[in-house]
């Protein structure tokens, strides 16, 4: 039977193809990328685009809950500073209801009330970066201002807009608890109702004493309530925290899936890699063999 | 005396016949190394008898000439393999260059650049910042950034296509030029076959006409049939006819809505040529089928993530509590004032990649907050990073809606099979023409071996014709002399 009098030629072929393999095994080596192109590894391709989504929504979550943690220590650091106010406030009234008092004192309850009330108001007034923390989603207006009539009067300017962070688990933590809640529940739960009630009391030197204990309870409710408040703030600072912890456990499980995906296997790499350079060792030696002048039947006839 | 003549002339006629064989050896080994060429074997031939005194002499042998050693069927399978597989390496070449547009993003920060499916999260990752502190003028601006990078990223892939989709457009329109050239020599050797060597094979003239039609078979899907007289008519796969016996059939080019489109004749013949093989066929089934495919899944995408992304916006409250929407009788319309994308047409999903850009240039008139509510609301930031997570993209291949990053990624994935479809084709298409190749190279290749040997052979064979003939000579010098040496020698 005849052969093919062209197989050595062909064989440069193969040599061909070895070298082609040898270059691909060698780019992977030296990127540590083993897919390089979509036909490379088509689903992993298509998984990495799903992968790389997961893990940058997770990096931009831990981002967002970087910037919310902040926003909610200042609301929650207010809120403390509200409630050691409202708390000297209470036993400032106190004191100044027990009857022992002169007038002159009780005015200078009465002022030190107005003092307290002022710092409230500045403290509802808190903003955080521009932006008023206690002012619903009104937050570029100031959201507290008081009128000067007697008693006075504590408007809101701002509204009852909640803002809510959808965490990546699903979970939609709550940013901020509107101003009208915290500082002007309706009836006794109102602080600033309650204190300016108080400093209208005193104001005159002479105290109804069952109208300043009333008020003074009052303030103590809307104390409470305060503080009920905070625990939301709290409860959103912890809700934050543990999906920001959360979302970096899954991140770092994320980017090792796509290591896997995407990176090239080194030993795996370098062991084709030697094989392919065997194979091409190989390929050349035959060539050389076959090829040589000497094995023709020609160059045998001469001599 | 009549019988040493008859000797004479026998043994001259072998050394006649010896030469000649000689010399197709010499043209087997001259051609070794000619492409297309078909070694061709010495036929001897017995010559009729002599009766001379009623006995019978043989006359001895002739040459009755070269025959190629030739397998047609061989060479119309490896045309027909060969078709083939140039068609899909013409493809995967295209495809090639298409999934250049697509390099998957490894996932370090710098790879990512350029990236469809990164931007696509980035894009939507600026919502969700957005959710923390809607009123924030860097995270606002950031929007717009990212936008931008996306509409770009995607704009400049379907320019880009555009561009790939012309280049394969002008590549199919050269071959025309060459595969008239082909068929018109075709035509022409039709004819010298027919008249010098209507009934056997035509030797050269026929490997020219092989070596043609291999070149042919390279550029365009062809069908041959052998017709009478040693003819061959040549009609594309799909039946148009280019060559019928010693007529060529031009193919033209023309432009049809800026593609350009293939006659012959009169007869429009694109479609046929796209799905009939040859390079032909491979520019073709890239410029019609696959990269409109792409574009096709490009446009959806920027369609429904810019009609989406601006009803949403329009639908909310932006930082300086204006809207997009106008409640007239408590009908809302949708006036398109804070468009963040080109808005594209109505219905319109074809070209809005590539026209898919930011219009929008006042960060301000983002609306992040819910319509009527106060400019720190973040509920309609909320609902356009949800967006992202959305199933909005129809799948023009299934039918279902995906999220933009996952339509992304299934579209990365299809590409991806098609071109290793593609590829996995050719290698199988290609091993098979090397392997017809060799079956055809060992029946019809020049092994100089072979020819060593026959030469060899022939040597001898005229060494012992040249000695035949020496002692036939030597015998009538002494037939004339009649024992006389003297008179001739």
């Amino acid at each position: 039977m005849r052969v093919d009098p062209y197989y050595v030629s062909n064989l440069s072929g193969a040599l061909d193809q070895t070298q082609l393999s040898l270059q691909n095994l060698t780019s992977e080596l030296s990127s540590g990328v083993s897919v390089n192109s979509l036909s490379d590894n088509p689903v992993s391709a298509g998984q990495n685009v799903v992968l790389l989504n997961q893990i940058q929504q997770d990096d931009s979550f831990t981002q967002s809950s970087n910037l919310v943690t902040g926003q909610l220590n200042v609301a929650d650091s207010a809120l403390g500073s509200v409630v050691t106010q409202l708390t000297q406030a209470i036993s400032l009234a106190t004191s100044a209801n027990n009857g022992t008092m002169n007038a002159s004192d009780v005015q200078s309850i009465g002022n030190q009330i107005s003092g307290i009330l002022g710092e409230v108001m500045s403290l509802a007034n808190t903003s955080y970066q521009g932006q008023y923390i206690f002012a619903g989603t009104q937050n570029s207006t100031v959201p507290f201002s008081t009128s000067n009539s007697n008693p006075s009067q504590t408007t809101y300017a701002g509204d009852q807009g909640v803002n809510y962070l959808d965490a990546p688990n699903g979970q939609k933590i709550q940013l901020n608890v509107p101003g009208s809640q915290v500082f002007m529940g309706s009836g006794t739960k109102s602080v600033f109702g309650a204190l300016n009630a108080l400093v209208a009391d005193y104001s005159s030197g002479t105290v109804n004493t069952t109208q300043a204990v009333a008020d003074t309870a009052a303030l103590n409710t809307a104390l409470n309530y305060v503080s009920q408040q905070r625990v939301t703030i709290d409860n959103s600072i912890n809700q934050v925290t543990a999906a920001a912890d959360a979302v970096t456990n899954v991140g770092t499980e994320l980017t090792s899936a796509q290591s896997n995906l995407m990176q090239a296997d080194f030993s795996q790499v370098s062991t084709s890699l030697s094989l392919s350079e065997t194979q091409q060792t190989a390929l050349e030696d035959v060539i050389a063999q076959l090829g040589s002048t000497s094995n023709s039947l020609f160059s045998k006839l001469q001599g | 005396m009549g019988t040493i003549s008859n000797a004479f002339s026998t043994i001259s006629g072998a050394l006649d016949a010896d030469q000649s064989a000689l010399n197709i050896i010499a043209n087997n080994v001259a051609n070794a190394n000619t492409v297309g060429y078909t070694r061709e074997n010495a036929t001897f031939q017995e010559n009729d008898p002599l009766t001379i005194n009623g006995v019978s002499y043989g006359q001895g042998a002739s040459q009755a000439g070269p025959t190629s050693v030739r397998d047609r069927v061989l060479s119309e399978r490896i045309d027909q393999q060969q078709q083939l597989a140039s068609a899909s390496g013409t493809r995967v070449a295209s495809l090639n260059t298409v999934q250049a547009l697509f390099t998957p993003d490894s996932g370090s920060s710098s790879s990512g650049a350029g990236d469809i499916g990164a931007d696509i999260t980035s894009f939507f990752n600026s919502f969700s910042k957005l959710e923390a502190t809607p009123t924030d003028n860097s995270l606002r601006q950031n929007v717009l950034s990212t936008a931008t990078s996306l509409a770009g990223d995607i704009s400049n892939a379907a320019s880009s296509l555009n561009a790939q989709r012309a280049n394969l457009d002008q590549e199919a329109s050269g071959v025309t030029s060459q595969v008239n050239s082909l068929t018109a020599s075709i035509a022409q050797l039709n004819q010298q076959i027919t008249t010098t060597s209507p009934n056997g094979d035509a030797g050269t003239l026929e490997d020219q006409r092989q070596a043609d039609l291999s070149q042919l078979s390279n550029l365009v899907g062809i069908n041959q049939i052998t017709t009478e007289n040693n003819g061959l008519s040549i009609t594309t796969t799909s039946g148009a006819e280019l060559v019928s016996g010693s007529t060529s059939y031009q193919m033209t080019s023309g432009s049809v809505s800026g593609v350009t489109h293939f006659y012959v004749g009169t007869e429009d013949v694109t479609s046929g040529l796209t799905s009939g093989g040859g390079e032909l066929g491979g520019y073709l089934t890239a410029r019609d089928v696959d990269i409109p495919n792409v574009m096709n899944s490009l446009d959806q995408l920027a369609y429904s993530v810019s009609t989406q992304v601006n009803s949403l916006n329009n639908a909310g409250t932006d930082l300086n509590g204006n809207s997009g929407t106008v409640v007239t009788n408590g009908v809302s319309t949708d006036t398109n004032s804070h468009d963040i994308f080109a808005e594209p047409a109505a219905n319109k999903v074809a070209g809005s990649a590539l026209n898919m850009a930011v219009v929008m240039t006042d960060p301000d008139m983002i609306a992040t907050a819910a319509f009527g509510a106060g400019t720190g609301d973040n509920s309609n930031a909320v609902a356009l990073a949800n967006l992202g997570s959305s199933q909005i993209v129809t799948n023009p291949t299934t039918g279902t809606s995906e999220t933009p990053t996952n339509f992304y990624s299934s579209f990365v994935s299809a590409l991806g099979s098609t071109i290793t479809e593609a590829q996995t084709e050719n290698t199988a298409q290609t091993a098979s023409v090397t392997q017809l190749q060799t079956q055809s190279d060992s029946l019809s290749g020049v092994n100089l071996d072979d020819e060593a040997s026959d030469m060899t052979t022939m040597e001898r064979s005229y060494q012992a014709a040249s000695q035949v003939f020496t002692m036939i000579n030597s015998l009538m010098a002494s037939t004339i002399n009649l024992g006389e040496t003297t008179t001739v020698t």
